[in-house]
Formats: C-alpha cells, structure tokens, sequence
C-alpha cells in the first residue's frame, strides 16, 4: 500500500467521525466544529489526490472549501446565536420548527 | 521517514478528532479541533502543500477558531451546560453504519488505482498563485462575492430586532 491510499484513508476516517460528531452530538456550536471536521477531511483529499497527479488544482480547490468553511461559520454561528436569543434553549433535538 | 511522519501525525489528527466529538465541554471541544488543525498543517507541509498549511494555520486556526470562542463567551455559560454531551442511542445506531461506510470506501481505495502522473510540481506557491490568478480567476471573484454575502447575511442574522 503506498502512502497516498494511506493518507486517503486517513481523510475518510476524519470525514467520517466528523459526520458522527454531527450526529451524536447535542450542543449546536459543536455540531457546527463536526462540520469543520469533515471540510477538514475534504481538503486533505484534495491535497492528496493532487500529490498523486502532480497538479496544483486540487489545493485551489481547497481554498475555495476554505472560503466557504469560513463563510458557513459566520452565517452558522449567527444563527445559532439567533436561535439562542429568540428561543432560549440549544439542543439539537429540542429545534423542530423553522418559525418561532 | 514519510510512513514516521504519517503514523505520528495520523494519530495526533485521529485522537483530537475523536477527542472534538467525545469531549462533554464545548470549549474544550474546540480546543481539541485547535490541535486537529495543527496536526493538519503538519501533514500539508510534508506533503508539499505550504502555501495551503500556512493559510490553514492563518484562517481556521486563528480567525474561525477565535470567532467560536468568541460566541462561546457571549451565551451565558449556565445554559451551555444543560446541553453538553452526546446521544447515547444514537451513537450506538450511527458507529456501525459509519464503520461499514469506511470499510466499504477503504476497500475502495486499496483495491483502486489512482490516476496516472500528469506533471512534476516544483515551486508550490508559485504554481498556486500562478494556477489561481489565470485559470481559476473567476472563481476566485465568486469566493469573494460569497464572502462579502455571508457577511451581510452575518450582520442581519445577529442584529437585535429594534423594537
């Protein structure tokens, strides 16, 4: 096995728990850090597949998963702040309705 | 040398990821996600990828991980408490599926091949740029534009509502 397939498993092992973490996990902060995981485990795949061809392209597209990692944290964190302030309450179980 | 440099920083990723979903505190949490990041940085270095382990380190691990420290601090802190922890049922249910995922995949992957080489990168951060001011330019003024919507979107999300 060489070291690519080793590295390739190792980013679907992180996706994975990542989605595991989105899940089991009950507080909606940390759901939101689970989502970061699994874009964590996308870029590594990317890094390695572009080792493998020997472009650049696949880290390009890890900034553009960069970008929207830091776009979905700024609109995810305000709304959870949002669900916060009007609700009063933040488990991931206790949210089932859009409207208030 | 590089299988040394996989094991020691496949295991530190591994245990801070799993140590993000089983981690009762939400800060603590987080802290763990700090140290998958750098873990990461690691492997993109050793793997030929600077200029992305250098953003890596510059965007998540210090402005994403300091904003969720940020919101953190502005819940009040009694509150968080109720809702630490996770679903022991579901954990039970989603382990054996995400486990027949993996193997599934891994079976994938081992059994594969990868394409074939197309070309020798010699100067990474020189290529990146070049690849991404030419080729990639419009993308990128998208990214852009999708930043400065999220930052509208941020603003109106977290705005008091003005009575």
């Amino acid at each position: 096995m060489s070291i690519e397939k080793a590295y390739m498993l190792l980013s679907i092992a992180l996706f994975l728990i990542g989605l595991l973490g989105v899940i089991v996990r009950k507080n909606l902060i940390t759901i939101l850090v689970s989502t970061e995981l699994m874009l964590n485990g996308i870029n590594l795949a990317l890094v390695i597949a572009d080792r493998v061809i020997g472009r650049v392209d696949g880290q390009i597209m890890a900034f553009f998963v960069l970008t929207v990692a830091a776009a979905e944290v700024a609109v995810g964190l305000g709304l959870v702040v949002a669900i916060f302030r009007l609700k009063g309450y933040e488990g991931s179980s206790e949210i089932t309705q859009l409207r208030d | 040398m590089e299988w040394l440099i996989f094991l020691i920083f496949g295991t530190w990723l591994i245990a801070s990821a799993l140590g993000v979903v089983f981690v009762k505190n939400p800060v603590h949490s987080i802290l763990f996600f700090l140290s998958s990041l750098l873990a990461m940085a690691g492997i993109f270095v050793s793997l030929g990828a600077e200029l992305l382990a250098g953003i890596q380190l510059i965007i998540y691990a210090v402005a994403i991980v300091v904003f969720y420290v940020l919101v953190i601090t502005t819940i009040p802190w009694e509150k968080v408490k109720r809702f630490e922890g996770f679903y022991k049922k579901e954990l039970l249910t989603a382990t054996p599926g995400l486990l027949v995922v993996f193997i599934l995949m891994a079976y994938m992957i081992i059994k594969g091949k990868f394409a074939p080489h197309a070309g020798v990168v010699k100067d990474n951060v020189r290529e990146v740029g070049k690849a991404l001011f030419t080729s990639y330019l419009f993308p990128f003024e998208v990214a852009s534009v999708i930043l400065l919507v999220a930052m509208v979107g941020a603003i109106l999300l977290g705005r008091r509502e003005e009575g």
